[in-house]
């Protein structure tokens, strides 16, 4: 209540700075949890793998064929979880890619305000549903409908309907993201070009999509990384059968069902499987690190670029 | 007019293309938006079973899929595993261990077939007929078995009072051979063998029974239908609320409910509200409104936005660790709302750091310029014209978080609970978790329950995120 007392006086207050700097340190340790947490995410991954990759090479690791760490003989090549993993992402993009880019485009070029205004938060409405309800679309409706109408033979697990839903799943975000991209491109290039009597197609390629591309790049990467770590779908609808080669109507296990299915196991804590976890977990991190990391220097660049 | 026919045509053909490709673009769109759409109707049209479900639940039936098998073929039938004390199907006179044949005239042979039927009937007190349970059906039935354990014939040892078999004429001591042409090989299979013969007539009629008496084949006329009209209340609100409210059943898909799993949703991530929010808030206004740019800043930057796109199932691994074995919290409920709390972290930060930064300096300048320090500055200033904003992030965070399940599955939210918990280590499961649970469950109904489920998950989700959007677009100022 220092500001309501009648006549301040204009002394210097040392209490004064002792608690602006106080609360200007509660806040930074804060921000640092950013830092905590990132720290405690690399210790965890290094110690938590370390009896893993003691036992079993990087090379063999990363190369072999046959994973099977609970039944005998044991095998630790993980390439059937990454071939799971790049299938269903796979499929996922040819859904999100081609759809999400030209709705984005829609949405941006041709939409009119009004339309606009409606289908934006409903794409961010829909981009809330989460992971179990796709899961469960996939596993449900998807993979009869495919049986029914295309593949005979497809099996009760998959990884086309996983992948399908996947990329339906992702391509809220991905509309999103590109279209706030597209959206940016400064009005002027845009008019530039009619000026010279291009028509609405021609300005959309040869001048939106240049200009808006490293920033669809991103947000493309980004809905990239969410494919990769997303859980529950394939979890539910691709099964927990690592295979190898990795088959479009088979079940396949990816990277991130691997983790749930240990976890929904019955395998004791501190057993030699769970130490597997972390190594697939921590392949899994890394590679979505990297994934964002480009993502996030692609867009500061093209951030710098029009502002 | 003197233009060139090649340039008109030319030109005619890119205006066609251009044509064309907001045709494609608005088909991209529609086909996204459709399929989405597809989505939830699907999800809605499966939920709705639990309408029915709860019916029968509700006149006090649990019902069991059962089924005969004879050599390749299986004749599913739907068996009343229990009934209620007191509940409307006693009182018609419905028992343990009866087998539901005909709803409105209609033949059941699986549970989905009875929850269907019950759906699409619109009056409320429905014709059901059942045939009573073996004892009462017919009595003491014994299987003779040779000495490699073949079934050489089924004996009628005694027949119970007032029975059909009784009134059909069958005395102690009768062979049963058949029920309408399906051999009888067993005691309880002569039964069962009854209840399929029962169902494929086209309506109640009696089953022709061959029997084998003092050595001689015998036909009898067995009426083994039983009918009553039994109320069976279809209330959209009711079932919704006693689903909701009611624990989980492993036995049972119409007796499941979602309480255990909403109480563990609202305790994990009400508790991840009270961690997230300040931490998310401080850390936003540390960056936005103190911090210098300097390499410590930068990376602190580019480490948040990372770990907004590091997978769920990631910070799983990492709150197994840290909460549930380094800080000694088990797998329980504060494990996995700090687990939370970790994950939705960056959405906070991000979110309040743009609401934040909305707010245009010369709101700042002003206040310095009366003298105020910079928590003054945010505190008075800058925070409460940032509140909306952030409000809707935290909103967001909380959406994301009650539809998360991969890390919770990993803090050991994948198990039967069922009661209230208690105390902040106590084992707990969520509504995502509860419905990937009855996904993988191949029981009937299960499916059903699981649309059910996420059909609440979506309502919540559409009122949370709902809410946010509202916020936004009524608080959104133009500076």
């Amino acid at each position: 209540m220092r500001q309501a007392r009648q006549g301040v006086s204009l002394q210097a207050q040392p209490g004064r700075y002792i608690k602006e700097n106080f609360i200007r340190g509660v806040f930074f340790v804060c921000a640092f949890f950013a830092v905590i947490i990132t720290g405690f995410t690399i210790f965890v991954f290094a110690t938590g793998s370390a009896p893993f990759f003691a036992k079993v090479s990087l090379r063999e690791f990363l190369l072999t064929t046959r994973w099977s760490p609970l039944i005998e003989p044991l095998s630790y090549g993980a390439l059937p979880l990454i071939g799971g993993t790049v299938l269903t992402t796979g499929i996922a993009l040819l859904v999100a890619l081609p759809l999400g880019l030209l709705s984005a485009i829609y949405l941006s070029e041709y939409a009119s305000p009004n339309v606009r205004r409606v289908l934006k938060p409903i794409l961010e409405l829909l981009a809330g549903i989460p992971s179990v309800v796709f899961g469960y679309f996939a596993l449900l409706y998807v993979t009869p409908l495919l049986k029914d109408l295309f593949f005979p033979d497809i099996e009760f697990w998959n990884a086309l309907s996983a992948g399908l839903v996947l990329g339906i799943a992702i391509l809220p975000l991905a509309s999103s993201l590109s279209e706030d991209v597209i959206y940016a491109v400064p009005r002027e290039l845009r008019e530039a070009s009619y000026a010279l009597g291009a028509t609405r197609f021609e300005t959309v390629r040869r001048v939106v999509l240049p200009a808006a591309f490293s920033g669809i790049a991103a947000a493309f990467i980004l809905a990239l990384s969410r494919a990769i770590g997303e859980t529950m779908i394939v979890a539910i609808a691709a099964g927990q059968t690592p295979t190898w080669p990795p088959h479009l109507l088979k079940p396949v296990e990816t990277l991130t069902a691997y983790i749930v299915n240990v976890a929904t196991g019955d395998a004791e804590a501190g057993a030699f499987v769970w130490s597997t976890i972390f190594a697939v977990g921590a392949l899994l991190f890394v590679t979505t690190l990297i994934l964002n990391t480009i993502s996030y220097f692609i867009v500061k660049r093209f951030r710098e670029q029009y502002e | 007019m003197n233009v060139d026919r090649g340039f008109r045509r030319s030109l005619l053909w890119r205006h066609t293309k251009s044509k064309l490709f907001a045709f494609l673009t608005a088909t991209a769109t529609l086909v996204g938006l459709a399929t989405l759409a597809v989505l939830l109707i699907n999800v809605a049209g499966n939920g709705r079973l639990l309408v029915a479900m709860n019916a029968t639940a509700e006149a006090g039936l649990a019902l069991a899929l059962r089924s005969l098998e004879r050599g390749h073929e299986v004749f599913p039938y739907v068996r009343v595993s229990d009934v209620q004390e007191g509940s409307a199907a006693e009182q018609i006179g419905l028992r343990r261990g009866d087998a539901l044949v005909r709803l409105n005239g209609q033949a059941v042979a699986r549970l989905s077939d009875v929850w269907r039927t019950v759906q699409t009937i619109s009056e409320e007190r429905v014709l059901i007929s059942w045939i009573a349970g073996s004892d009462r059906l017919l009595g003491d039935v014994r299987a003779e078995v040779d000495d490699e354990g073949h079934v050489v014939k089924v004996v009628l040892d005694y027949v119970t009072p007032g029975s059909a078999a009784e009134r059909a004429g069958l005395q102690p001591g009768d062979v049963l051979r058949s029920a309408d042409g399906i051999p009888i090989q067993g005691s309880r299979q002569a039964w069962e063998a009854i209840v399929i013969a029962t169902r494929q007539k086209p309506s109640p009629g009696p089953v022709t029974l061959e029997i084998e008496r003092d050595e001689q084949i015998l036909h009898v006329a067995l009426y083994a239908e039983q009918e009553a009209r039994l109320v069976l209340r279809k209330d959209w609100w009711r079932a919704l609320w006693d689903f909701i409210t009611r624990y989980e059943s492993p036995r049972y898909a119409e007796l499941s409910g979602l309480r255990s799993a909403v109480f563990g949703s609202l305790y994990v991530v009400g508790l991840m509200a009270i961690f997230v929010v300040p931490l998310g808030v401080g850390a936003a206004i540390y960056l936005e409104e103190y911090a210098q740019r300097t390499w410590l800043t930068n990376l602190i930057q580019v480490l948040i936005s990372n770990l907004a796109g590091v997978p769920s199932v990631i910070y799983g691994i990492i709150g197994l660790e840290i909460f549930a074995r380094a800080f000694a919290l088990e797998r329980g409920i504060l494990s996995g709302a700090l687990t939370l709390a970790l994950l939705t972290l960056p959405v906070v930060i991000i979110a309040s750091r743009e609401a934040l930064r909305t707010i245009p300096d010369s709101v700042r300048q002003a206040a310095y310029a009366v003298g105020a320090t910079r928590w003054q500055v945010v505190r008075h200033h800058v925070l409460p014209y940032a509140m909306p904003g952030i409000f809707t992030g935290v909103i967001l965070s909380l959406s994301r978080a009650i539809g998360e399940a991969a890390p919770l599955i990993l803090l050991g939210a994948f198990q039967y609970v069922a009661f209230d918990p208690r105390g902040l280590k106590d084992p707990f499961t969520v509504i995502p978790i509860q419905i990937f649970t009855w996904v993988t469950l191949p029981q009937e109904g299960r499916a059903n329950i699981a649309a059910a489920a996420s059909l609440v998950l979506l309502i919540i989700l559409l009122a949370t995120n709902g809410l946010a959007i509202f916020l936004r677009i009524r608080f959104q100022r133009r500076w």
